[in-house]
């Protein structure tokens, strides 16, 4: 066995600041890398060593730069490297350098990132091994006819996707045969644009679908269980914006199956550490596989709050070639929890970014509440980075509880300085439908009135404390007393010349 | 104007966004009327400096995001409102050239200097506010953004990103 | 005097064909325009009850010509008089678009010029309320004299007194001189007009379909011409300006401006001063957030805001004490000087220099606006008014470099040999003939062509010129800089420097005037 005694933490924000809490816990040296955009950055408080990348002339932003990681950790003679979410996390070339250098790479093997990150590849693997899948193109298209025919054996509505990214771009819906060469050329433009790779590929669109997916653990001495569902259809132009665990839409038989089927992507692509398996479940409580994230996820807290596990912890623990000791029959997932993204955005101006400093914060850590953040007093919210400020997950025994003691912690989470995402969880959480659970990932475009929730008198409110302030200001301007004379007391000597010089 | 009349009340109206208006006489006396009751208000600070409005046991977080003379963007509870505070005679001044308004008229964005458009960030029949960022213009070396100067709705968006353009080339145009 | 017998009953009854000449219909028709009548504007505008009238019963001239019959109305359509504004002595003239549609008349000239000389003769600042339909045809050249008179006033006060003009009604053909030549112009939105030739003649003569406000509101005024300093959305708020205003003038060109204690403390914590310029020198940032932390809190009033955006001028208050500031903006077209900017700051520092305000120069600039466009419309001679401006003014002036300073435009921000008293610069100030892209094109073009990857060599040899040639000490040990000082420390060494200027005096060449490029 391997023992990591030393993890670069290769990412920013508050993922940073949750790694290195478990790898200290563990008595685990952290690195972390310092960047000219954010040079005082709050997650830098967290580690042990700062690796400086702030001179770094080079075009390629710093987490993206595998020549410097790699660099930095053989100087430093760093055992093993967390990439976090995004970035490299899902980066063959950088895991197989990390490998070649004699650096453990904590998440899976280049293989299994390669093939799953492939989304075509990945569904290949699916098919083969009768997991149910989308009707799609099985492949890239070719061209708009090609696209045409697929589509008509499908049959619309279809959904076209970019093989090698998400995110939402790339992707087109088609309802009906005269778009589908425009949408499919769109598509193909906006994929080589973001991903700079052209190719699309075509699925069966399913409506108003769930999107539900499962953590899954698996390590080195063939053991994989998986952990449970998440349910993450509250989502906004295909950005998860708030995830709970479990999901109501799910019983025992069809979490069973599910599972199943997630740990058997996860055997046949011979993946290890930590993963999640995504699916759709539609109306009628079908599944389909959709992908696999060969990473930690942002949502992994409420996994952790449910089942009680630290999945940091166990993927350093997975990298350093430890035994899995969890079974399946272990796995319960005790009462419920919900993940609130908090991000700088101003949900009025259609969820425009927001940027600015953080003047003042304030939330309340209780029992049931966890508030993963990567921001405190003074952080700069800028253009750089992504706007997700913090992650506020809140547990009840029930699931109405879980939502009771969010809205709570909502109530108590203050932030100056930036507009958030806040009235938008409230207005969320206080939604009949997500009450009861009705929910699909076109929840907030087709079920919400409003985005965003509003007190009964707060526009009230608002205009007091504006006459207020208002009223304070003309009684200041009336009652300030300007000092003539220090003006007319001029200096004899300053005074004399002055009139001689007129 | 915001004179007192004669039992030295002064009359403050706050409008609104939606054209709502609120009156109250003498804010400083802490109260807001309803019906024919003045209800109190009282406003706590934390240690931290959160200040909150509290009203009929109500607890409200209030904040000034921005103030411009009159007009103010106060926050509530993290939600934004626009107010524009008023006397009497200038409610009565917005509302006479609120009717005599005019035709909407298209307000052309025009390039201040020549450069390079990096991104276009609004889309044709958008609304935007004043103030609201339309684009990014890269020049001289710097990376500027042009706001709008007008309430309205993008028109007509006559460029895209990687286009070079001159001075007073018409990027966008809004309708009023 | 007996007050029940004939004298004073007739006294009365005078007072009284007064009042109900003003009487609430007339306050009305002016309201129903969303405009206030010219004495509630008085009466907004003094400290209660401290105005005083004069020339109220004085009625209008018999018309030179034979057309046209005239109102005998009191006044001749304009209020005069002083009062106290914030205690001080202000005269004012306020003119009444309700009476014979405030035009002016040679009666109506004779006011406003009354004031004016008396403005001039006590030493005390005027303000002009404008809301007026022009000249009075009927009384033909009569009309075009008093104009010319008050202009000629307007001229031989600019620079002694400080004037203020209050556009809040139309100011059409000849009547927009005066305020052109008084030394703020504030304006109302949709409720003033200023314009030479007004729609009409427009229509006629080119065919042109349009509006007062298009043609001359305040929005033209205040973005587009950069004729109207101030745009306020009401008349209220525009009183409550022209008052703020004035807070930070003196009354008269021998005295210094007025002090207000803001019990801001001179050594207060503006580290935050150190964040704000990025590292990035290609990064914009705003440096009105530089402003306010430098000033006392919350005393900054910003002059012609919508107009040249790309220089920031406006009046603040460092420990109470009056300071005009000039700034060049990194967020709007990358700070660079063209000829609006110029313009606007050229005038700002002349208005400082004439009432002994002391000037605050903030600069990063990276150069003057280049292309076709400016230069045929002569950036050279509007440059040079800045340039002159600058070495002209006697008043204290400091200059802080905050980041780039390159070529002429690093002389033309108050630089030492220009006359400034104490010149600053933060560790991020590059001070060169030429940017680093720029230079490194000329210096090492031999070196770039025979390059492999001429981008990456450009950026080794421009990050190396930043550091060798750019930098800050260079021009520090050679004494074109007093001192590279630390942002948060520039609150402390401002105060500290304005005050051991305070006597400072500048004997001014005996000439006439200088030749400044107009």
């Amino acid at each position: 066995m391997t023992k990591i005694k030393s993890i670069l933490i290769s990412n920013r924000g508050e993922i940073a600041i949750r790694i290195s809490k478990t790898a200290k816990g563990m008595g685990i040296k952290t690195f972390g890398i310092k960047t000219s955009k954010e040079p005082s950055a709050y997650y830098l408080q967290f580690m042990d060593e700062i690796i400086d990348f702030t001179e770094l002339n080079n075009d390629i932003p710093e987490f993206l730069d595998i020549e410097h990681i790699i660099y930095s950790m053989k100087e430093n003679n760093i055992d093993a490297v967390h990439p976090g979410y995004g970035y490299l996390a899902e980066n063959p070339y950088f895991a197989q350098k990390c490998i070649d250098e004699g650096i453990i790479f904590i998440g899976p093997s280049p293989d299994s990132i390669y093939k799953l990150g492939n989304k075509t590849i990945a569904k290949q693997l699916a098919s083969s091994h009768n997991i149910p899948l989308l009707e799609g193109s099985n492949g890239n298209i070719r061209n708009p006819y090609h696209a045409k025919q697929i589509a008509k054996k499908i049959g619309y509505p279809v959904i076209l996707k970019a093989a090698s990214g998400g995110g939402g771009r790339g992707m087109r819906i088609v309802e009906k045969e005269e778009e589908i060469e425009k949408m499919f050329r769109m598509a193909q433009n906006e994929a080589e644009k973001a991903f700079s790779d052209p190719s699309v590929f075509m699925e069966k669109y399913v409506r108003n679908p769930r999107h539900i997916e499962f953590q899954i653990l698996s390590d080195h001495h063939e053991n994989i269980i998986h952990l449970g569902e998440r349910e993450c259809s509250i989502q906004r132009k295909h950005q998860k914006l708030i995830e709970e665990s479990p999901s109501v839409a799910l019983n025992k038989d069809l979490r069973k199956i599910m599972g199943d089927s997630a740990i058997k992507i996860a055997k046949v692509s011979k993946y290890k550490n930590a993963g999640t398996v995504e699916f759709l479940l539609d109306e009628s409580g079908n599944f389909y596989f959709m992908e696999m994230n060969t990473r930690i996820q942002v949502e992994h807290p409420v996994t952790e709050m449910v089942t009680g596990y630290d999945l940091i912890e166990w993927q350093i623990r997975i990298a350093q070639n430890e035994k899995l000791t969890i079974k399946q029959e272990d796995v319960k997932q005790n009462g419920w929890a919900i993940e609130c993204r908090i991000n700088a955005e101003d949900v009025q101006a259609s969820f425009a970014p927001y940027l600015g400093t953080i003047e003042k914060i304030q939330f309340s850590n209780g029992k049931n509440s966890r508030f993963d953040t990567g921001v405190t007093e003074g952080s700069n919210i800028t253009a750089s980075f992504d706007s997700m400020l913090a992650k506020l997950i809140s547990y009840g025994e029930t699931r109405e509880k879980a939502i009771a003691n969010s809205l709570a912690a909502l109530n108590k989470l203050y932030i100056k300085g930036i507009k958030t995402t806040i009235p938008f969880c409230k207005e969320v959480l206080n939604h009949p439908k997500f009450q009861s659970g009705d929910i699909s990932t076109s929840f907030i475009l087709n079920d919400m009135k409003q985005l965003y929730y509003q007190e009964k008198d707060e526009e009230l409110i608002a205009a007091f404390w504006a006459s207020l302030n208002h009223n304070i200001e003309l009684d200041d301007n009336d009652k300030t007393f300007i000092d003539y004379e220090k003006g007319k007391n001029i200096n004899p000597w300053l005074m004399n010349k002055r009139l001689k010089s007129l | 104007m915001f004179t007192k009349t004669k039992k030295n009340k002064q009359k403050f109206i706050a409008c609104t966004e939606k054209k709502n208006k609120y009156e109250f006489i003498n804010p400083k006396e802490l109260y807001i009327k309803q019906g024919k009751e003045n209800i109190p208000i009282e406003i706590v600070s934390d240690k931290q400096g959160f200040v909150f409005v509290i009203w009929k046991k109500k607890k409200y977080l209030v904040d000034i995001i921005e103030k411009n003379q009159n007009q103010y963007e106060i926050s509530v509870n993290g939600v934004t409102y626009p107010i524009s505070v008023e006397s009497p005679f200038s409610y009565k001044r917005k509302k006479y050239l609120a009717k005599n308004k005019g035709d909407s008229k298209i307000e052309k964005i025009q390039a201040p200097m020549p450069g390079k458009i990096i991104e276009i960030l609004v889309e044709e029949n958008q609304e935007v506010k004043e103030g609201e960022p339309l684009l990014i213009l890269e020049a001289m070396k710097m990376q500027n953004e042009i706001l709008s100067s007008f309430q309205g709705k993008i028109k007509n968006i006559n460029f895209r990103a990687e286009d070079t353009v001159i001075k007073d080339d018409i990027i966008i145009e809004l309708e009023k | 005097m007996d007050i029940n017998g004939k004298t004073y009953k007739d006294f009365k009854e005078r007072a009284n064909r007064f009042k109900h000449q003003n009487g609430p219909d007339k306050i009305k028709k002016q309201h129903d325009k969303g405009k206030l009548h010219a004495r509630e504007r008085l009466a907004l505008l003094f400290d209660k009850d401290t105005f005083e009238e004069l020339d109220a019963f004085v009625t209008s001239a018999t018309p030179d010509t034979g057309f046209g019959k005239i109102d005998e109305a009191f006044g001749d359509g304009v209020v005069i008089g002083y009062g106290r504004i914030d205690g001080r002595l202000v005269y004012v003239f306020s003119q009444d678009f309700t009476t014979m549609g405030g035009s002016l008349g040679a009666v109506h000239a004779k006011k406003i010029i009354k004031v004016q000389d008396l403005a001039l003769r006590v030493g005390a600042p005027i303000i002009g309320i404008n809301d007026s339909g022009g000249a009075r045809i009927q009384e033909g050249v009569a009309s075009l004299a008093g104009y010319t008179s008050i202009f000629h006033r307007n001229v031989q006060s600019s620079g002694i007194i400080p004037q203020i003009s209050m556009i809040l009604g139309p100011a059409a053909g000849g009547a927009v001189y005066s305020p052109a030549l008084t030394d703020f112009v504030f304006m109302a939105k949709r409720t003033s007009f200023m314009f030479l030739t007004g729609p009409n003649v427009v229509k006629e003569v080119l065919n042109e379909d349009v509006s007062f406000d298009e043609l001359g509101g305040a929005e033209v005024h205040a973005k587009k011409s950069g004729v109207a300093n101030f745009m306020y959305e009401d008349e209220e708020n525009a009183i409550l300006g022209v008052k703020k205003l004035l807070s930070f003038f003196p009354s008269n060109n021998l005295e210094n401006p007025p002090y207000i204690d803001t019990k801001d403390k001179k050594d207060k914590n503006v580290d935050k001063l150190r964040d704000i310029v990025p590292d990035d020198p290609n990064k914009p940032y705003d440096v009105k957030k530089v402003i306010e932390l430098i000033i006392d809190k919350d005393t900054f009033f910003e002059v012609s805001e919508h107009y040249a955006a790309n220089i920031v001028v406006g009046f603040a208050r460092l420990e109470g004490k009056s300071i005009g500031i000039v700034a060049n903006q990194p967020k709007v077209l990358a700070g660079v000087l063209d000829i609006n900017s110029s313009i606007k700051g050229a005038r700002f520092v002349r208005f400082c220099d004439a009432f002994n305000i002391p000037i605050l120069t903030l600069e990063d600039v990276p150069g003057f606006l280049p292309g076709l466009d400016q230069e045929h419309n002569g950036i050279i001679k509007h440059g040079a008014k800045l340039l002159f401006a600058f070495s002209e003014a006697s008043v204290p002036k400091i200059t802080v470099i905050l980041r780039k300073a390159y070529g002429g435009a690093f002389c033309v921000m108050n630089s030492k040999n220009i006359g400034g008293d104490y010149n600053f610069a933060w560790p991020t100030a590059e001070i060169a003939v030429m940017g680093p892209e720029g230079a490194v094109s000329i210096l090492y073009r031999k070196e770039l062509q025979n390059a492999d990857d001429p981008k990456v060599l450009r950026k080794e040899f421009a990050a190396k010129y930043r550091n060798e040639v750019a930098n800050p000490y260079i021009a520090d040990e050679k004494g074109y800089i007093d001192e590279v000082i630390d942002p948060a420390d520039t609150r402390k060494k401002l105060i500290t420097a304005f005050d051991s200027l305070e006597n400072k005096h500048v004997e001014p060449p005996s000439r006439k005037h200088g030749n400044i490029p107009l």
